[in-house]
């Protein structure tokens, strides 16, 4: 009842859903939070980062175990699709995503490929219906990924678009395509070089630069800034509750870069001896704005009203076709927080694992695709989808 | 050739010592220039389109490096280099189309073998590989890796042993260049006209009773005024001075000459005046991909006065002015500093201007900067010879006048 949106017809459902809790072991928890919402993301962003308190721990056992009906769920509706496959397009995605190194999109798109590679399809009109199965299961199993709907949405695009191309042999077709999918992960990587190449000119010597979050493409960007021998030091906030801040600054003591620790309300007090602003993003939005781990948007404003640059480093295949109008719009991303002492029951948390930056308040983007500014990223989404 | 390489070098000499004034003359020579350069350089039969390139970039380079200031330079040369790209695009696209007819009426039976190279794709999917190397890479080339190269066709022609087949290869040889060459003149007319294109414009933005601030003198925006002015719209005009060069005077005399009602103010008068005024309108010297503009010094100041009294601010540009670059340190590097003398006399105050105490640097500095860039926040409209636009749209046009291969010479 606290909450007024925009969207009033989101708060009209949340008051509806909370008057009638949805499980049965939704006793424990505030009458607001849904545990089913607990975004499989963020977990795994949390587990690569491995700040894990045994709290953590026991708040995700908990989530787990709303979490595994949902993945027999799953599992039955992937065996209702008729074929007697062992295969299971979830338990390969999860598979490969565990890798720290990878992008969310590439683990998509592989899990994809191997379902072409069990395939029995003889056409392609088969082969693309399979696919979209399996892309709609990945994508329901986790709605809070954004860059795992845009990769899965690209990968059937471009399984579309080829198939329109006359191909005379199915198994040719079949073999480009998983050909394709295998290199898009040469091309993630490929994509962090080009990025960081484009931002070298950027960073000028004697520069210092507030860094939010642990985007493998930013800390690309500033290792390869190192080895060019250009002379900046970074901030890093301290990027609570996962701690991105210490695993950061670890990263860049290494590269010898001088690196100091903000706490995250302290982001104002040094905003004015920062030259510019680089993070990454979990989506680009339609709008040209960003959906980014929580307290970008606020380092955005901040930075915005103080006249420094935001500048945000993301591949191309994180481009979704979402438009959310105010931070509310987007599918819930929750997350657990632990505060180091124990709080009240009656006490609410906001969980919310991200947020999203307007794209009046981004400077420019840099992505695979070249330079941006945020007005081409429909102009982008556009051609792709036409 | 020798003749070329002389015309080259004195071009060079003349951009590194300034001494051509003005983005539409720079642009102008510069294309001339590379017109010459293209008529006398002699291609391979094979691959000539990547020949023509090289050759233009190697020159471009040079250009550039005289006077990395004048961005008209760059933008033009990158203009030639698309429209090489172009012509060769649309000769392949027409070859191909040639071929297929010509395999179609020889051979029925050999409906696999076209001769082309891709064993089980179509023409048109050649076409339309050769096409996506033109646009700059997008969410849907992102899967498909390197296209291969559009002058396959070409090899594949020249591997064909029909008489009829190297005759069309021999004219396609010389219509390249043709091509090329006339697209280049269409450049330099463009460029010549641009003046009367955007002046067209003026009088769907001038109306009646309206008073302009402008800064300076841009002979864009003179020519803009006065058409208003021949539509029988009658307004006023601030001019202000522009100093140290002092160019508003110049400006001022050429529009009273013109029958418009103008006055002259300082520089610093611009914010007391500007709650007075309905409309500011500026020249660019260059266009940045951004939406942010290059500007003589003192337009940055004209329009954060116009953002704070809300009056509309807009700048007027010709397409050889849009630089698909985007600026990450324009206040130093995309500056020059003029002659100090412009703003004091050396006579009285050659002894402040001499080496201080101890130190051994002269206690008076003078700074003289040409330029002033404008953040596309700032700007309401650009005017080009296209029509009116947003300043987040300049990616567009960018996109439409330039190829992504070019941007780094």
């Amino acid at each position: 009842m606290w909450r007024r949106s925009a969207s009033f017809i989101l708060d009209d459902e949340r008051r509806r859903t909370s008057n009638s809790p949805p499980m049965a072991d939704n006793t424990t928890r505030a009458p607001f939070q849904n545990p089913d919402a607990i975004s499989a993301y963020y977990q795994t962003r949390a587990a690569h980062h491995g700040v894990i308190t045994s709290d953590w721990l026991a708040q995700a056992q908990a989530a787990v175990g709303g979490g595994v009906s949902g993945e027999e769920n799953s599992d039955s509706s992937v065996s209702e699709l008729g074929k007697d496959k062992s295969f299971n397009v979830i338990e390969e995605f999860n598979g490969w995503r565990k890798q720290p190194d990878l992008a969310e999109a590439v683990a998509a798109i592989r899990a994809l490929a191997a379902v072409i590679r069990a395939s029995e399809a003889s056409t392609m009109m088969e082969l693309e219906i399979e696919l979209k199965k399996a892309s709609d299961t990945l994508k329901s199993w986790d709605k809070t990924s954004i860059s795992l709907t845009a990769g899965c949405d690209l990968f059937i695009r471009y399984v579309t678009r080829t198939s329109a191309l006359e191909y005379e042999d199915f198994n040719s077709a079949k073999s480009r395509l998983l050909e394709r999918a295998e290199k898009f992960g040469e091309i993630s990587c490929k994509a962090r070089k080009i990025i960081a190449m484009l931002s070298q000119d950027f960073i000028f010597d004697g520069c210092t630069i507030l860094v939010h979050g642990l985007s493998r493409v930013v800390l690309e960007i500033l290792k390869t800034a190192a080895q060019n021998n250009k002379l900046f030091r970074v901030l890093c906030t301290e990027g609570r509750p996962d701690g991105t801040g210490v695993l950061l600054s670890n990263e860049l003591s290494k590269l010898d870069i001088p690196v100091k620790l903000l706490l995250d309300s302290a982001v104002a007090y040094s905003m004015d001896e920062v030259d510019m602003v680089f993070v990454g993003a979990d989506g680009v939005v339609e709008s040209g704005g960003i959906i980014n781990m929580m307290g970008t948007y606020q380092i955005a404003l901040v930075a915005h009203s103080m006249n420094k640059p935001v500048y945000v480093a993301a591949e191309s295949y994180k481009f979704a076709r979402l438009y959310p109008l105010d931070q509310k719009d987007m599918a819930p991303a929750l997350r657990p927080i632990e505060f180091g002492v124990k709080i009240p029951a009656k006490v609410e948390v906001e969980m919310s694992a991200r947020d999203y930056t307007p794209p009046q308040y981004l400077t420019l983007l840099f992505t695979d695709l070249g330079v941006l500014s945020p007005s081409v990223v429909s102009d982008e989404l556009i051609q792709l989808y036409l | 050739m020798p003749d070329v390489q002389s015309m080259v070098l004195e071009f060079v000499n003349k951009l590194r010592k300034r001494k051509i004034e003005g983005s539409q003359a720079t642009a102008r020579c510069t294309v001339e220039l590379l017109r010459s350069v293209i008529s006398h350089h002699r291609v391979p039969h094979a691959n000539q389109a990547s020949a023509l390139i090289d050759a233009v970039k190697a020159v471009g380079a040079q250009l550039v490096a005289a006077n990395p200031v004048e961005l008209a330079v760059g933008n033009v040369v990158r203009r030639v280099l698309h429209i090489i790209r172009e012509e060769d695009l649309s000769l392949a696209t027409a070859a191909v189309a040639g071929l297929d007819l010509l395999d179609a009426s020889d051979d029925d039976e050999d409906v696999n073998g076209k001769g082309i190279g891709y064993p089980g794709m179509s023409a048109a999917v050649v076409a339309a590989a050769a096409r996506s190397t033109l646009r700059p890479p997008s969410l849907q080339t992102l899967l498909e890796g390197t296209p291969e190269s559009a002058t396959v066709p070409y090899t594949s022609s020249s591997g064909a042993d029909s008489e009829s087949k190297t005759a069309d290869k021999s004219s396609i040889t010389r219509k390249l260049k043709h091509d090329v060459i006339e697209g280049v003149n269409q450049l330099i007319h463009e460029i010549a006209g641009c003046h009367e294109q955007i002046a067209e414009q003026a009088i769907e933005h001038i109306h009646q009773n309206e008073v302009i601030l402008t800064l300076g003198s841009s002979r864009t925006v003179l020519e803009f005024l006065c058409a208003a002015k021949e539509k029988k719209r009658s307004f006023r005009v601030f001019v202000a001075e522009g100093a140290p060069r002092y160019q508003g005077h110049l400006l001022a005399k050429e529009l009273v000459a013109r029958g418009l009602q103008t006055t002259v103010i300082t520089d610093s008068a611009v914010f007391a005046m500007i709650s007075r005024v309905n409309m500011v309108i500026i020249g660019a010297h260059a266009v940045m991909a951004n939406g942010g503009v290059i500007g003589p010094v003192g337009v940055n100041m004209a329009a954060l006065a116009a953002k704070k009294h809300a009056v509309p601010f807009v700048v007027l540009a010709g397409s050889h002015k849009l630089c698909p670059l985007y600026p990450h340190n324009p206040e130093v590097l995309l500056n020059e500093l003029r002659s100090p003398s412009e703003l004091l006399d050396f006579g009285e105050f050659s002894d402040c201007l001499d080496f201080g105490t101890g130190s051994g640097s002269p206690l008076l500095q003078v700074v003289n900067p040409t330029f002033d860039y404008v953040p596309p926040s700032l700007v309401s409209l650009f005017i080009t010879d296209t029509g009116g636009h947003n300043p987040s749209y300049m990616y567009r046009l960018i996109a439409d006048y330039y190829s992504a291969d070019d941007l780094v010479m």
